[in-house]
């Protein structure tokens, strides 16, 4: 059995050195890092990569794919062994530094030529624009970065008498009064009252209207920090006087996403601003699991106020290193949304692996089991975790830039649960791009300080320490008003 | 032992160095793993030391920047506040999480039933087997001020206050509430070496004493204390060393409103470096680094030269 | 204190006659022994509860805010479906070989610089003592160790998480510190004997630091099963990912939507925790028999 079993390693080995060393004289290798966005060692990524080999010949890829909470500090540990990858996935802060250091190419030019964006089924213009460094792309993205919509529970309305979904603040006040009125407790929750990063405001959009605590530049390209203006005190006040009035819970200071989400399942709130997309049917599933009701109204932004904020979502970049980075463009940049078999492999995964069209059953997922005939597009089940079936790969089909080629099967019908797609389409619909802030010296060694300040000062405006007016006289007195200053220049600065 | 050692080293010297060494070549030879495990794992990366001196994006060729990092960390205004916090926060909580862990120890020695006295054992432990975010978010609900939070609602029915208090949004609270934490998720982990210490005396001593007539104070007052004290000593200077890692356990029970006044150095700069719109310039992570080291060095030599002083020699 | 120490340490050589420790004369329940075992009470009570909440989340099929005493609606789903997952198998064979190799490479070199350390008249002792100092205060960072780990092949090897970690100068000083507990009669009598400071090191400074070998031992046992951060810089490849790191991803993943069978993601979550704490549970009676009682020194001696 032993000699059996050596014998067998012995010519698999050898012909596995005949495949490489035939194969190494003609292909193309491309060595590609990214985070687990992609499907994983463990959820079929061999698979994926033979795919992408099948569909790309003469090309050979070498995927290098750290732990997601490592994915920076391993990226930055190869970047300096100066064993740079040819592509790898950048968050906009990496991206714009590293284009800034000369780290990546240009790709303005082949992204004007590429088919993707000739295709004509291209959509994500406006997401572009806003990838640009002084005009120039160093990095594609296929999806959108998503954001967050208000959902509201649809019990609780029916419970209170509202019938329809407020579209004003008004409304939108009124119906917390009667939710806080009617259970006693109060009607909105998040995690934070000012977020950590862009867009800052995405969980109380409601409440902070057209008021962004960040630098923000105007129509006339100058800049201004939206913290120091008036709409921002106006905002304060809201939220103050929501807080006073048990509208918001006062815990929403030292609240994880976690605690939040958690308190809305325990229905302890009922109006819960969250991510739109995939989210929607898990606040749903959750609740349900809790024996509540789990229909959620999405709603569109109230009257007069501006849309909802688009995270800058992650691109993917071809180092300056790269070889022939035209040619890995065209193969592999330019054909993730091919829309064809390619954009099938990247958006949902392999067939056979992670979806399917031919007969069967799957025992998975809320349907519990659910038999489809030939023919009928399914997501399967997760081969690591038993119960749970697959729902895409890395590109998010209800976020993509770009649909199906006309004629291509779109399974987005059939593989998308419905509340998860009518919040999707309401949150694209309704969205703008946070602009990505340029990083001057001077933002980057008071900006730490300054967030710190104004964090505290919403905090204690929020938590009624202190009235509006003693807030913004103390961020004058600490300081606040002369950094926000400083800042703001050198982002003028910038324009000449 | 003192004065052992110093006859010891006097005698010796009248012998040539080879000859002494000679006598001790064993003990070399043991020690070579050793060496080569920090000469492999902690000298040789000690090159990146200076990065401290230089501003490096990670791509690209550093660049030489002099003493500019050290600069940039010391001019920044919140610097002394973290500071002090930092020295402030890692020393109270040192001696509170040292000195529960004796006592402790101490009361578990003492402990007639050895069911309870296991039992318990595995108990305390179990804290430090909680992540820092787990510890955070548990003690975050106990604390809360809503009718959720079960500190807020015992105080309250026991009547020493009167309407529930927002504990983790106070400054002042904030601080007495994360040396309690701390006590809570370390001080049964840290019983584990002084209990070792304290099983390692000889019950023979014990017996000896109680011939002498010594009774239970007695003994605890002059065979377990003292064989304690080196344990003690030992554990708090190197602790020392560590203070101004101070990083987690800060951190995830930070929140907007306290932040300002509870930022410690590490913190500070994840703020300052989270906030800057650009990726870190390593050079100035190496030298905050750099830094730290310093601090805990000179921390440690006064204590290693306090603790010569006192009891005629170092730690090690 | 070392004066105190000295004055009883004498009778600790000589051959002490009498009942053991243990066997006390009836006093034993008396008012402090009450008042101490009370005192236990309510310290694991304090420590329990913050526990329970866990515990009971990882229950409870439902999710809920506040403490609860008991799961609203009980399941072990949260369990299931991480002992379920197909690839949690291989990255618990890792982690059992990380920790025992680890544990006893560690304690192999803790004891070894720990009985040279304790060599007083050694030439050039204290100067090893501080290169070992040393290392605790200075490092060379993130950077320059993943050079060095990479130069020498230790990234996407499990032998750097196992070789890395081994050499720990904290705990090598408090191992130092319990040698140092040994009478140095021993060591004197045994040297006299024609005893190699090799046997002398097997045969009276292990022997008689068995309570030091358990909890030293217990201390990397935990650092190597709880090793995250080496995991996370040094191993790409998920084959060699432990159980640890694997906690963590479904932690993170537990966050992400994707429709769970009966266990909610709280569920999960806290399921992770629980489990993470197990092994411990399961290990810690084995080793407890070592804290309990002392060693008779001269039993050793004779």
């Amino acid at each position: 059995m032993k000699k059996l079993v050596a014998l067998m390693l012995a010519l698999a080995l050898c012909m596995s050195m005949v495949v490489i060393s035939a194969s190494a004289e003609e292909t193309f290798k491309i060595v590609m890092m990214v985070d687990t966005t992609v499907v994983d060692q463990n959820n079929g990524r061999d698979a994926f990569e033979a795919r992408w080999e099948e569909l790309h010949p003469g090309f050979d890829l070498e995927i290098i794919q750290p732990d997601h909470s490592a994915y920076y500090d391993v990226m930055q540990q190869r970047m300096s062994s100066g064993d740079w990858p040819d592509v790898l996935i950048l968050s906009s802060t990496y991206y714009a530094d590293y284009a800034a250091n000369g780290a990546l190419w240009d790709m303005t030019e082949a992204w004007e030529n590429s088919q993707t964006k000739n295709s004509g089924r291209f959509n994500g213009d406006n997401v572009f624009e806003g990838l640009k460094i002084d005009g120039k792309l160093y990095g594609f993205a296929p999806y959108r970065g998503n954001g967050c919509v208000t959902y509201v529970k649809k019990a609780w309305m029916d419970d209170c008498g509202i019938t329809e979904a407020p579209t004003t603040y008004d409304a939108y006040i009124e119906m917390l009064k009667a939710f806080t009125a009617k259970y006693g407790t109060y009607a909105v929750a998040a995690a934070g009252f000012v977020g950590n990063e862009a867009p800052f405001v995405n969980y109380l959009p409601e409440f902070y209207q057209d008021a962004y605590p960040y630098f923000i530049q105007q129509e006339d390209g100058s800049w201004v920090d939206g913290f120091t203006q008036d709409n921002m005190k106006a905002a304060m006040q809201r939220i103050q006087d929501a807080v006073k009035d048990g509208l918001i819970d006062k815990e929403t200071l030292t609240n994880t996403t976690a605690d939040a989400r958690n308190k809305f399942y325990d229905d302890k709130f009922g109006v819960f601003t969250y991510w739109a997309g995939t989210w929607a049917t898990n606040l749903k599933t959750n609740l349900e699991a809790n024996g509540k009701d789990g229909e959620l109204i999405a709603l569109k932004p109230l009257e007069g106020l501006p849309a909802y904020y688009d995270r800058v979502p992650p691109v993917w970049c071809i180092t300056s290193k790269c070889s022939d980075p035209q040619k890995v463009f065209d193969a592999f940049i330019d054909t993730m949304l091919d829309g064809g078999d390619c954009q099938m492999l990247w958006t949902y995964g392999v067939e056979g692996v992670h979806w399917s069209k031919s007969a069967g059953t799957v025992l998975a997922g809320t349907e519990k089991e659910k038999t489809y005939e030939d023919g009928q597009f399914h997501m399967l089940e997760n081969l690591e975790k038993e119960g749970t079936l697959y729902t895409k790969n890395h590109i998010d089909p209800m976020l993509s830039l770009a649909s199906f080629a006309d004629g291509y099967y779109d399974p987005k019908e059939d593989s998308v649960k419905p509340e998860a797609k009518a919040a999707a389409e309401l949150f694209n619909e309704n969205s703008r791009l946070a602009a990505i802030v340029p990083a001057t010296p001077t933002l980057s060694e008071l900006n730490g300080e300054l967030t710190t300040l104004k964090g505290e000062i919403i905090a204690d405006i929020a938590l009624g320490n202190l009235s509006v007016e003693e807030g913004f006289a103390k961020f004058e007195n600490e300081g606040g008003l002369e950094m926000s200053n400083e800042i703001v220049a050198s982002l003028n600065e910038l324009n000449k | 032992m003192a004065s052992v050692t110093s006859n010891g080293t006097i005698r010796a010297r009248k012998k040539p160095l080879l000859k002494r060494m000679s006598k001790y070549w064993g003990f070399y030879l043991m020690f070579i793993p050793v060496l080569v495990f920090v000469a492999v794992f902690h000298y040789a990366p000690m090159f990146g030391i200076r990065y401290a001196f230089y501003s490096w994006k990670i791509i690209g060729d550093p660049k030489w920047v002099g003493l500019a990092n050290f600069e940039k960390l010391f001019s920044q205004s919140q610097f002394s506040v973290s500071f002090t916090n930092t020295i402030v926060f890692s020393v109270v909580k040192l001696l509170l999480n040292t000195g529960f862990a004796v006592i402790i120890s101490l009361l578990l020695n003492e402990m007639i039933s050895l069911k309870f006295k296991k039992l318990s054992q595995t108990i305390i432990y179990l804290p430090h087997f909680m992540s820092w975010v787990v510890t955070a978010s548990v003690f975050s609900l106990l604390l809360s001020p809503s009718n959720s939070g079960l500190i807020n609602q015992l105080l309250i029915k026991m009547g020493v206050i009167s309407e529930p208090v927002y504990y983790l949004a106070d400054k002042g609270w904030w601080r007495i509430w994360y040396y309690i934490i701390n006590v809570w998720r370390e001080t049964g982990w840290q019983t584990i070496i002084f209990m070792a210490t304290l099983t390692g005396i000889d019950p023979g001593i014990y017996e000896a004493a109680s011939i002498d007539g010594a009774g239970r104070w007695k003994k605890m007052r002059y065979v377990t204390f003292p064989a304690l004290g080196n344990t003690i000593i030992t554990v708090l200077i190197l602790n020392l060393a560590k203070i101004m890692n101070l990083f987690e356990s800060v951190f995830v029970l930070q929140n907007d409103s306290v932040k300002r006044a509870t930022n410690v150095l590490q913190t500070y700069v994840y703020y300052q470096t989270f906030n800057a719109g650009a990726s870190a310039d390593y050079g100035y992570t190496t030298a905050i680094g750099l830094f730290r080291s310093l601090v805990g060095l000179a921390l440690m030599l006064i204590c290693n030269y306090a603790s010569k002083k006192v009891r005629g020699r170092g730690i090690v | 204190m070392a004066k105190q120490n000295a004055e009883y340490t004498t009778p600790a050589g000589l051959k002490v006659q009498g009942p053991p420790h243990l066997n006390k004369p009836k006093s034993q329940y008396t008012f402090f022994n009450f008042l101490n075992g009370f005192v236990f009470v309510i310290i694991c009570l304090l420590i329990i509860v913050p526990i329970w909440k866990v515990l009971i989340d990882s229950l409870d099929l439902t999710t809920g805010y506040g403490m609860k005493i008991l799961p609203t609606k009980f399941g072990l789903d949260g369990y299931i479906s991480i002992f379920s997952n197909q690839s949690l198998l291989r990255p618990l064979w890792v982690s059992i070989y990380t920790t025992v190799a680890g544990t006893f490479l560690g304690l192999t070199l803790s004891t070894m610089g720990a009985y040279v350390l304790i060599q007083w008249d050694m030439p050039f002792r204290t100067m090893f003592a501080n290169i070992l100092l040393f290392t605790m205060i200075f490092s060379g960072g993130m950077i320059p160790s993943y050079l060095v780990m990479r130069g020498i092949g230790l990234t996407d090897n499990p032998l750097g998480p196992i070789l890395l970690p081994a050499i720990n100068v904290y705990n090598l000083v408090l191992m130092r510190n319990f040698f140092e507990g040994i009478p140095k009669s021993l060591f004197e009598s045994a040297d006299l004997d024609g005893c190699t400071p090799m046997g002398a090191f097997f045969r009276i400074a292990l022997p008689l630091s068995k309570a030091a070998l358990a909890s030293i031992g217990l201390m990397f046992a935990v650092a190597y099963w709880n090793d995250y951060t080496n995991f996370k810089l040094y191993i790409t490849d998920r084959n060699l990912y432990n159980f640890q790191m694997k906690l963590r991803d479904m932690i993170q993943s537990s966050d992400l939507p994707e429709s769970v069978g009966g266990a909610t993601e709280n569920t999960i979550r806290n399921a992770c925790v629980i489990t993470a704490i197990l092994p411990f549970m399961i290990l810690y009676p084995f080793l407890q028999k070592y804290f309990v009682k002392g060693i008779n020194i001269g039993a050793v001696k004779e």
